[in-house]
């Protein structure tokens, strides 16, 4: 449900260097006539001095709930409540994570703790990327290719420093993870601020603007843990039944390596759209009204994560269409 | 509006709204402590506001953003806000800053006779009489809530993983450790202070029986519980998160292990929010997510009396007098009601 009064929160992700603090520093000094609030942590970049700057150390907590993925935000859970008490109303908040983090918990906060779910919502998640330096971060570390996987949004930054050629070879390597992602060039982050806040990106409605393009995307590469992408589309009306046996027993089985999924379905004697969004093992799912008159109805699932070809997903997919 | 509509409205207020007071202040009502006479609380705007029967709110401005915490300390308040201050301030309006952590919030405070002290991230920071300087007990996670037992021997510091308890011997703070997996946050100790009870980031309630660590897990919440209360003799911990208020008995050798509670103050839809005892009865009063207030004795065959009526925004928290004559209700949107407890005050 769309709740008015919840503050939207960007998150924004992305290795040291590449120009998180930049950005930052814009949204808080900019004549934008909004009031933001930025949670910075302790071992970012330095340099940002405003009222509205919340200071906070990243806390990983697990739940006791048996979910075993299940990892949220304590501090930030403790935070956004102490600022859904303040007297102005907020119109955005930011949350800064550090360099190495894994964007999960941030996520899963959202999904998983209540209060938070009620008062503030998930917009987007942004990942500032460094032009020069993203393909080496990503052969080196996880969390790069993670936080290319998790984003809504990449500032692909410094693209000045770079040639053509290379920029290309950049933007293909970000595709062949994450293709779903919308990638702005920038120097110095001058992307224009209501590209990035504000976006509505985690809500259902938006699922529906995935476009079906880039199927089958190709498999060429080097590493098994390596982050890819594949989605499915069926004209033929899912049966609501297998489907919900396959996909949850899907997240609880894979979870850990499904980074991120979402979907439209067109079930079998429904008349309303389906949407689902999900996040690891979390998920959230909603009919999102009848179908447009005049398109096609057709599902279509679109997942990010490791080792997506041995979970036989096209097989799990064609096994839900009804017959 | 209608002469006849104006008279329903009216026929529809409680007892107690038609004879108290209504302040509408414009920011959530955060905490609230008695001193003496006055009740103080603590606002989302920053402020700290001193009532009293009979007369209009004394205003201090106290903090720039958040009243995150407070606490009463002799004649004064202790507070913590989210501009990393913390104070003590005097009815009269005056503040004293004991100490400011920049843009680090403080987020929980609590004092015992003269000793005063808050917590800030992962560390807990004691102020003893007489001493400029602050100690300092470090702790692996940030500190979520702050208990100090009835004779102050005894501090607990809720945070990630469990509780550390702090002793002071010889003044020297040595600690234990209570361990349970997930995310502490307030905290508590039995009168008794045979047990310390949390309320956990999950929709449930932790206890330990301190002599042998015994693991109360108090479950079954449709909601995360943000208050409880010690009422009565027994004693009962009541507490919010449901929709009645749930109450677990703490007598006998074994308090609520294997036992059931006791629920009471029913609010149908409306889930329980803010719980506050009725100081030396068997009787709570319970705040609701529509405004509502309910009294309520702890005993199941009696009804519970309607105190305040809905507002449409959650009750925040209710404080009463310590000669219980006044009771002050304020919830998240600033609304507050002051009123006398008993019809021939």
């Amino acid at each position: 449900m769309e709740n008015t009064s919840q503050v939207p929160v960007t998150v924004l992700t992305g290795f040291l260097g590449a120009g998180k603090t930049t950005l930052l520093n814009r949204i808080l000094t900019e004549q934008h006539g909004r009031k933001y609030a930025v949670i910075v942590n302790e071992f970012g970049e330095q340099g940002i001095d405003n009222d509205l700057v919340v200071d906070a150390d990243e806390e990983v907590f697990e739940m006791n709930n048996g979910c075993i993925c299940c990892t949220v935000r304590g501090d930030l859970i403790r935070i956004l409540s102490g600022l859904m008490k303040r007297a102005d109303k907020l119109d955005a908040i930011i949350v800064e994570t550090t360099g190495l983090a894994d964007p999960a918990p941030v996520a899963q906060t959202f999904f998983v703790d209540q209060d938070v779910a009620d008062r503030t919502k998930l917009d987007a998640i942004v990942t500032v990327a460094d032009a020069v330096h993203l393909s080496s971060q990503l052969t080196e570390h996880h969390e790069a290719e993670e936080q290319i996987a998790f984003a809504d949004v990449i500032l692909l930054n410094k693209v000045d420093l770079v040639d053509e050629s290379r920029l290309d070879r950049v933007k293909d390597r970000i595709k062949k993870i994450n293709p779903f992602a919308k990638i702005i060039n920038t120097t110095r982050c001058s992307a224009p601020l209501d590209e990035v806040v504000g976006l509505n990106a985690f809500s259902l409605d938006r699922i529906l603007e995935v476009e079906p393009d880039f199927l089958e995307s190709d498999h060429d590469h080097e590493h098994d843990d390596d982050v890819t992408s594949l989605s499915f589309v069926s004209d033929i009306p899912l049966d609501m039944d297998k489907f919900q046996d396959w996909f949850g027993n899907l997240l609880r089985t894979k979870g850990q390596d499904i980074l991120r999924s979402k979907g439209i379905l067109n079930f079998k004697g429904e008349e309303e759209r389906y949407v689902f969004q999900g996040v690891h093992m979390l998920m959230d799912a909603s009919p999102m009204g009848p179908w447009p008159k005049g398109k096609d109805r057709s599902s279509r699932v679109v997942f990010i994560g490791r080792d997506l070809d041995n979970m036989n997903l096209k097989e799990g997919f064609d096994n839900c269409k009804s017959a | 509006m209608n002469a006849d509509l104006e008279k329903l409205q009216e026929s529809n207020k409680t007892e107690l709204e038609r004879r108290g007071s209504i302040f509408n202040i414009g920011a959530p009502a955060t905490e609230a402590v008695t001193i003496r006479d006055q009740i103080a609380v603590g606002f989302g705007d920053g402020s700290v506001r001193f009532f009293q029967s009979g007369s209009d709110p004394k205003t201090v401005k106290a903090h720039k953003g958040v009243v995150l915490s407070m606490t009463n300390y002799e004649d004064h308040v202790l507070t913590g806000g989210d501009d990393g201050r913390f104070l003590k301030i005097s009815s009269d309006g005056n503040i004293d800053e004991i100490f400011n952590f920049g843009s680090k919030w403080v987020d929980c405070v609590a004092s015992h006779k003269d000793t005063k002290v808050c917590s800030s991230g992962k560390n807990v920071y004691i102020w003893t009489k007489n001493k400029d300087k602050p100690q300092t007990l470090e702790h692996q996670s940030t500190v979520a809530g702050l208990a100090f037992d009835n004779k102050g021997k005894r501090l607990a510091v809720s945070r990630y993983g469990g509780v550390t308890v702090w002793k002071l011997n010889n003044n020297k703070w040595t600690s234990s450790n209570f361990t349970w997996k997930g995310s502490h946050g307030t905290v508590t100790f039995s009168p008794d202070t045979k047990y310390i009870v949390t309320a956990m980031q999950e929709n449930q309630i932790h206890g330990w029986r301190l002599n042998d660590k015994a693991d109360l897990a108090m479950r079954g919440y449709p909601s995360k519980i943000k208050s409880f209360t010690w009422v009565g003799d027994t004693p009962y911990l009541v507490t919010s998160g449901s929709s009645d208020a749930v109450c677990w008995p703490f007598d006998g050798k074994e308090g609520p292990m294997g036992r059931k509670p006791i629920v009471v103050a029913n609010g149908g839809k409306e889930l329980a929010t803010f719980v506050k005892a009725l100081n030396g009865e068997k009787a709570v009063f319970t705040g609701f997510t529509d405004g509502s207030v309910l009294l309520a004795e702890i005993d199941e065959s009696k009804k519970p009396i309607m105190i305040r009526s809905s507002t449409g925004s959650e009750v925040s928290t209710i404080a009463i007098s310590s000669d219980n004559s006044q009771i002050l209700i304020g919830d998240m949107k600033g609304s507050i009601l002051l009123s006398s407890l008993w019809a021939d005050n």
